[in-house]
């Protein structure tokens, strides 16, 4: 040992092996190992290793073998189990030093293999790993493996696993337990000695069989935990010998825990010590056990507090939800967050019957004339309540979001009962009216209702029939120049665009158009009429509309002899109009007309507003005092409808007079000629402008046959590109294409289908009855 | 006078003056526009030919595109100009 060589020569085991084993037995005990001694049996194993002629390797491998062996046996029998004889085994005096004994002998050893397995690396790197290679080479080969060797730490390891660990394993885990069940009885207080020890001992049983985790631990000084995969780790005996038993026990105390507390408390408190018990075992988890048993146990934890409990935590869930108690709700938010949603869905239900009654309640009481705010802004109290309280409670939780959705949605498209129609659509249309109406409220706020209005539209099924009113309301808003801004009008075109796509807004923007394009067209018209020195007199202003575009209702023209007063103008602007675009009829809509009218034939002058009809009424008696309604008439040619309506408010104002109730015939119409009123400036008001029910109802009417003329139209569209299609399928196919604007119900869409095949676009195919095919 | 116009505000609506409903080349309503087309009016006007028949002019003009020789009227066969009044 004089010289160190690398050279392989000739050497008696014995002479070699002998000093070897003795530096062994030091480390694996941990004993002092000079450095000199060391290097030299470092070159000692090389040399074993080369020997000539024959290597030793095997031999040494042999030895090594029966001495660890022997080194644990031995370690069982003195330090281990010393003392631990039947007689005492239930004195418990001795009791809690099975574990401590244990993890001593175990720390002290398995600190050693790892010196072992450095001092070995040559007989691990060269015999061992090459003689691996060569086994799997041999397998292929269907040739026994020869000796099965593993390197001196893995080695090591079983050793102990097969000598200390399958003989103790039930003694250990016996006392490993008491000790969990100490530290549960004491509130996690076991005093942090006891908690390592325990806790060593649990990871030894899955170190034992990761010897390359516990050796690399050393070699790199690194903490490998992290970079682990906890499925690369070999964790069989963990699990079948304390893992195992650890979680059925842990299991039987959860549930008696659980009676106990069921016993005590009131569900509020239960599911407070429930959350209490859920965050205590996760740190114990983490104090004691391998880090792949967390979920597991958190698992045990769940299903004996809370899946086996669950009718009792339901049971008063009922008032929980619909007295608010925001704590309870929170805690049985957290309790029933890591279970399966189907079981959570008795509190979502009752979440969602909560919020639709109290929707119910706010909205179905409504009467009046402001319904349509009371409406609007009583949905959007309860759904801003709600979506509050789950941001609070329920973690903005997309279960919760969607019973808050279908509970508004189940609200707003409530049918009063099964005759009558739901009037949210209309509600939700017209509280945009008033808000874009000319008012006192400041923009900002305007702006803010106007987005607060789209969540509610949102919910909206028959979108269609709020595209109607919307359209009309606008229609009136641009017409008679009430708008509050033009601004937020397209604003609002753009939020309902956005909500709906384009063809949803496609005729809204082309009134919104219509009505710039109208005010260029007078401009160019008042300078065209200045080039030409022309004075009409009266300060026109007109607005010509694209007749597909307005809900301008009938188009059914009232007739009416327009007075000579306006007749030059009117005819000065068509014939500019014509000659401006060829191929178009223009048609004029009187009864939105309206101008204003100075009167001077009273003390003072006023200065009126009133429609075309009842300006040219008034017109008429320029030349007299007093005149029939049938002469009014004849020579307006207005009919009796249209007369009356435009007469009855000027008699309401007092500027005319007539001398009977019923405004026809003789009934002479004379001008009051002692009319005052304080302001100089003034409006007829007009029964036109206020909506009447036959409106509503005609509106609801179009959107009947505008439904039918979609479906038909999406029908066609689907049997064109599927040319056959079975009944069930186009019913899909046709509900998801109008899904946008409504609902339809199926009896319609079947009276469609029925109309397409009278009309021969579809026919029924020959050899089955439910299925349609295209015909071209 | 009695009686004076200070002001009228006048509403009207146009539509085309056509033969027909629908465009005799896509088919589709005059009141709308050409399957190429996204909104009516003006950018999508209608045109007359001699012959009295009309189209949108979209329609027309890539009609009389695919014509290498007689330019005519897809309706009638008679030869093919524009009605200018």
């Amino acid at each position: 040992m004089a010289e160190m060589s690398l050279k392989p020569k000739r050497v008696e085991f014995g002479e070699i092996w002998n000093p070897l084993s003795r530096t062994v037995e030091s480390l694996i005990t941990l004993r002092a190992v000079d450095r000199k001694v060391w290097n030299a049996c470092f070159s000692d194993v090389y040399t074993l290793c080369v020997a000539q002629p024959e290597p030793m390797a095997d031999r040494l491998y042999t030895e090594t073998k029966n001495f660890l062996e022997s080194h644990v046996r031995d370690m069982l029998a003195n330090k281990v189990m010393a003392k631990h004889d039947a007689a005492n085994a239930n004195n418990t005096n001795s009791r809690p030093d099975l574990l401590q004994r244990y993890y001593t002998t175990w720390t002290e050893y398995s600190q050693g293999i790892q010196y072992l397995h450095k001092l070995y690396n040559y007989l691990n790197q060269q015999h061992i790993k090459k003689q691996k290679i060569t086994d799997t080479d041999t397998m292929y080969s269907n040739q026994t493996s020869a000796a099965g060797q593993m390197e001196i730490g893995e080695l090591g390891l079983n050793i102990w696993r097969v000598i200390m660990v399958e003989y103790l394993a039930e003694d250990l885990v016996r006392h490993i337990l008491e000790g969990i069940a100490a530290d549960r009885a004491s509130n996690g207080t076991l005093d942090s000695h006891r908690v390592q020890v325990i806790n060593g001992v649990i990871h030894s049983f899955v170190e034992v069989e990761n010897y390359e985790k516990v050796i690399n631990d050393v070699v790199n000084n690194v903490d490998n935990e992290k970079t682990q995969k906890p499925d690369s780790l070999n964790l069989k005996l963990y699990q079948e010998h304390f893992e195992g038993p650890m979680l059925e026990a842990s299991g039987a105390y959860y549930m008696i825990e659980a009676n106990k507390l069921l016993q005590r408390c009131t569900v509020s408190q239960y599911l407070q010590e429930v959350i209490k018990i859920l965050e205590c075992e996760t740190k114990r988890a983490e104090k004691f056990l391998h880090k792949t048993s967390l979920p597991k146990l958190r698992k045990q934890c769940e299903e004996k507090f809370i899946n086996d409990r669950l009718g009792y935590i339901y049971s008063e869930c009922r008032d929980m939800v619909s007295e608010e108690r925001r704590q309870d709700l929170r805690n049985m938010y957290i309790v029933l967050k890591p279970i399966q949603d189907n079981l959570k869905a008795e509190l979502i239900q009752t979440f969602l019957e909560h919020i639709k009654n109290e929707g119910l309640e706010t909205v179905y009481a409504l009467k009046g004339e402001n319904i349509h705010i009371a409406f609007v802004e009583n949905m959007l109290k309860v759904h801003h309540k709600y979506q509050e309280l789950i941001a609070d409670v329920f973690e903005n939780d997309s279960l919760f979001l969607s019973a808050l959705d279908k509970a508004c949605a189940s609200v707003i498209n409530r049918r009063p009962s099964e005759r009558q129609p739901c009037r949210s659509a209309e509600y939700v249309a017209k509280y945009c009216d008033t808000l874009l109406k000319k008012s006192k409220t400041c923009e900002a706020e305007i702006d803010q209702k106007l987005t607060n209005n789209i969540t509610i539209f949102k919910y909206i099924e028959d979108k269609d029939v709020y595209q109607k009113f919307y359209s009309r309301l606008l229609a009136k808003r641009l017409i008679h120049e009430q708008s509050q801004s033009m601004d937020a009008e397209e604003g609002m075109i753009n939020r309902l665009k956005q909500a709906c796509g384009y063809e949803f807004t496609n005729k809204l923007h082309r009134m919104f158009t219509d009505i710039s394009v109208s005010t260029d067209l007078n401009n160019k018209f008042n300078n065209h009429l200045k080039d030409n020195d022309i004075d009409l007199g009266i300060n026109l202003s007109i607005k010509v509309l694209q007749a597909g575009a307005w809900p301008l209702g009938s188009t059914q023209v009232i007739p009416f002899a327009v007075p000579q007063e306006f007749e030059k103008s009117i005819k000065m602007f068509e014939d500019y109009y014509h000659n401006l675009f060829s191929g178009r009829k223009l048609t004029w809509l009187h009864h939105m007309c309206h101008g204003e009218l100075k009167l001077s034939h009273l003390k003072k002058s006023y200065i009126v507003t009133m429609q075309t009809y009842q300006m040219a009424i008034i017109l008429l008696f320029e030349t007299c005092d007093t005149l029939s309604c049938r002469e009014i008439q004849n020579t307006l040619q207005l009919n009796d409808e249209t007369f009356q309506k435009h007469m009855q408010p000027m008699i309401e104002s007092k500027l005319l007079i007539a001398n009977s109730e019923n405004l026809s015939g003789d009934t002479r119409i004379e001008l009051n000629f002692d009319y005052t009123n304080k302001r100089t400036k003034f409006k007829i008001s007009s029964a036109l402008q206020k909506e009447t029910p036959q409106e509503v109802e005609h509106t609801i009417n179009s959107v009947d046959e505008d439904r039918k003329l979609f479906l038909q139209a999406a029908i066609v569209r689907i049997m064109k590109a599927r040319k056959v299609l079975k009944h069930n399928a186009l019913i899909q196919e046709v509900l998801s294409l109008s899904k946008v604007s409504f609902t339809p119900n199926i009896a319609m869409i079947k009276k469609c289908v029925e109309s397409l095949i009278d009309k021969q676009y579809i026919e029924r195919t020959a050899n089955s009855g439910d299925e349609y095919s295209y015909m071209a | 006078m009695k009686v004076t116009i200070k002001s009228w505000t006048g509403v009207a609506s146009w539509r085309w003056i056509a033969n027909d409903e629908n465009c005799g080349i896509c088919r589709m309503s005059f009141e709308s526009t050409c399957p190429e087309c996204a909104l009516p009016g003006d950018d999508c006007p209608l045109v007359w030919g001699v012959c009295s028949h009309c189209f949108h002019m979209h329609c027309i003009v890539k009609w009389l595109n695919l014509q290498p020789l007689n330019k005519q009227c897809p309706m009638c066969r008679q030869s093919w100009k524009f009605n200018i009044h």
